[in-house]
């Protein structure tokens, strides 16, 4: 079981802030995030094409959307952002 | 007179001291050099300072600059630029603004308006169409930020028998007191940092207000407003300036720089805060933001709208949000959007506070200086805030800054500051490039000066933010670019649109990756421009900035012209700089920043400052001293 949250515009987009899932990949998590975002928000402009565009972060840390997951993990999913 | 359009062809020098107001010679060949805004002013503190100057001596100038742009309707060019000696630091400094004081300055018939002197009394300055009358402020006197412009504006039309429909730059309680990074507002926007609100205060000079009729001229009235219309559309297509700032504001960021470890920390010993979504844009928007706005003319409109005591104010940005949030290990944002507003009203630099505030916790945490602060102990903060303001018990010594205390004291090894200016909150130790444009920068602590590196480096792009390879050129280039967006008139905002929109919508895509990997390796392309801009002699439609200059302003610019105008403002800002001391021993950071890596497994995680500073004085040809020669001024035109 891993816990997933969502950031940035994804997070306002789809109502979801938090989650849990079993997934063993992040690949393997972006169509349950889709789905918990249609769960709540049926006409959701969220597609996995666009969960994929985000970036992934694992424990704190930034990693690739190709990185396994284990049990327990805090996966954090946002787009890219800037400006200060 | 100019024959330049944009410009209303008018500087003006007003002593206080006399109550005499002049005309400054300003030539079209200036404007052409100079364009307008920070690097305007530069060169005219260039041009009038000795060296012999201190922040509060009558001899000190404020010049507050407008650009070309300003007033004519090109987006997001409503800014003007505040620059003198800053209290602070010591040394020349600029703070720049979204108020309408520049809108209204232009209004009133000048590009530019140079303050010396000093009044006898406490005094407010009304221009009105290019006539100077002086009030007595005594009224005004101890009066917030928002109460004095509420009390101008009776004033205003007690005198005009009608409301007079102005620009305001006021200063509250703080700058009165001369706290040293006391700010100026206009309307609810500050010119925050580096004191310039303390200076206003050392004159005697509690608020200015402008007003007029006149209206700047545009050049090709149809090719600006057909440019204007396709940029405003590329700045609301563009996931950052369309989508991001708009609902997120800069606070969007928090949570991204939190992955990143960019976000100060407990005084930044730590990059990251476990509680970081308490004080998130998310949580803003969630939670307390009731709508967005922004400033004239900007279709970005990214400032947050918050609750305060009954009251819908603006809302904290990004360096508030960490300064005053995980950095001094606050969790209530409720608490700290008041302490924003409440900040903004006393008339201080959010930023400056928080930085000398975190610095004090850790003194007393130490036994250094026995205060009563501690990290994470926030319920009393907003009467510290009110002290400082008023220089009462320990408010009187945080007025002076993290720098000035930590000589006192000890401690300068966590004294975060640069030149005396407190850092921003992006923390540097995993954006070096961001860490290297914080110590170079010539006001100080500022990212924005320092070129903004950390937008490369892990926010907006991917760059490797541990590798110091190419940081040094790439800190040139942006704060060659950024000082040139800048003395247009414009916000630096607009520049996010130059990141192209596959690279947000995509950052795992290959391209994307590509483009990051290249960056570090394109520092010696990067050099060639700056040493031979003049074979950039063409536009691009991701800097759209030249357009502008060329539809609105009618002046002849190309990229090459535009980053060579960029680079002259910085040497002109760092040759006044010299006069007053500043060489390569002032471009330095804290060793916490330098010698103590973030993470003690990674001993990268850290800024290598010195390698980094020698490669920038190269690239940017300037002495091994860090100062550009006589030589190198020459050639810029600068002498």
């Amino acid at each position: 079981m891993v816990t997933v949250k969502l950031f940035g515009t994804l997070r306002l987009d789809s109502g979801v802030r938090e989650f849990t899932a079993e997934a063993a990949s992040v690949k393997e998590l972006y169509p349950l995030v889709l789905r918990e975002i249609r769960a709540k928000k049926a006409d959701t402009a969220v597609t996995e094409r666009s969960l994929r565009a985000c970036l992934v972060a694992v424990n704190g840390e930034q990693v690739s959307p190709r990185a396994k997951l284990r049990d327990g993990d805090l996966v954090y999913l946002f787009p890219a952002v800037a400006g200060g | 007179m100019t024959n330049y359009c944009g410009y209303m062809g008018k500087v003006v020098l007003l002593d206080l001291s006399t109550g005499k107001a002049e005309n400054y010679i300003w030539t079209d060949l200036d404007r052409e050099k100079y364009i307008g805004g920070k690097a305007m002013a530069s060169k005219i503190l260039y041009d009038s300072l000795t060296g012999k100057e201190t922040p509060f001596s009558p001899e000190n100038l404020i010049v507050i600059a407008t650009g070309p742009l300003t007033g004519t309707g090109a987006p997001s060019s409503n800014r003007f630029d505040i620059s003198s000696l800053s209290p602070l630091t010591g040394i020349t400094s600029s703070s720049n603004c979204g108020g309408n004081f520049g809108h209204y300055l232009k209004k009133a018939g000048f590009d530019a308006l140079i303050i010396r002197g000093k009044c006898e009394r406490p005094t407010w300055v009304e221009i009105d169409n290019g006539e100077f009358r002086f009030h007595d402020a005594a009224s005004l006197w101890g009066m917030k930020a928002g109460e004095t412009q509420e009390a101008l504006q009776k004033e205003l039309l007690a005198e005009h028998g009608k409301p007079v429909r102005c620009g305001m730059a006021v200063i509250g309680p703080a700058g009165e007191n001369l706290v040293r990074y006391a700010s100026v507002i206009s309307g609810e926007r500050a010119a925050g940092r580096a004191g310039m609100g303390a200076v206003f205060g050392s004159k005697n000079l509690k608020a200015i207000t402008s007003a007029g009729d006149a209206v700047p001229s545009v050049f090709d009235k149809d090719k600006a407003l057909e440019h204007h219309k396709r940029w405003v559309s590329y700045i609301r297509s563009h996931p950052l300036t369309g989508e991001q700032l708009p609902r997120l504001g800069t606070a969007g960021l928090v949570s991204s720089m939190q992955v990143h470890g960019l976000l100060s920390t407990r005084n930044y010993a730590k990059g990251r805060f476990e509680d970081f979504e308490a004080v998130s844009g998310e949580a803003l928007a969630e939670e307390l933001n009731v709508s967005n706005s922004g400033c004239l003319s900007c279709p970005i409109r990214c400032t947050r709208r918050v609750p305060v005591e009954g009251k819908t104010v603006k809302g904290p940005e990004l360096e508030t949000l960490g300064l005053l949030g995980g950095n001094i290990e606050n969790r209530d944002l409720e608490l700290l959007c008041r302490w924003n507003y409440e900040l903004d009203e006393l008339g201080m630099d959010t930023i400056s506070t928080a930085g000398t505030l975190a610095w004090a916790m850790e003194a007393n945490e130490k036994g250094l200086w026995k205060n009563g602060l501690s990290f994470g102990e926030v319920d009393g903060l907003s009467q510290v805030f009110d002290d400082i303001a008023h220089r009462r018990g320990i408010g009187a010594e945080l007025a002076e800054g993290s720098k000035r205390l930590s000589e006192k004291y000890g401690g300068k090894e966590f004294a975060i500051h640069s030149k005396g200016m407190e850092l921003a909150a992006y923390e540097p130790r995993r954006a070096v490039g961001q860490g290297l444009g914080y110590a170079v920068a010539n006001r100080g602590g500022c990212h924005l000066n320092g070129g903004y590196l950390v937008v490369l480096e892990g926010l907006g792009m991917n760059v490797n933010g541990q590798t110091p390879r190419g940081k040094a050129d790439l800190c040139m280039i942006m704060q060659d670019l950024m000082e040139a967006i800048s003395m247009g008139g414009q916000c630096l905002f607009t520049s996010y649109g130059v990141v192209p929109a596959f690279m947000i919508r995509n950052p795992n895509g290959l391209l994307a990756k590509t483009v990051n990997a290249v960056v570090p390796w394109i520092g010696p392309a990067v050099r060639v421009l700056n040493k031979a801009p003049e074979i950039a002699c063409f536009q691009l439609f991701l800097l759209p900035y030249t357009y502008e200059l060329n539809y609105t302003v009618g002046m002849k610019m190309n990229i090459g012209k535009f980053i060579r105008a960029g680079e002259r403002s910085y040497n002109v800002e760092r040759a006044v700089n010299a006069r007053f001391g500043v060489s390569a021993e002032n471009d330095k950071l804290p060793k916490r920043l330098t010698d103590m890596p973030q993470d003690p497994k990674r001993p990268d995680t850290k800024v290598p400052l010195e390698q980094m500073n020698m490669t920038y004085y190269r690239a940017r040809g300037w002495e091994k001293n860090g100062l550009p020669s006589e030589k190198k001024l020459r050639r810029l035109g600068i002498r």
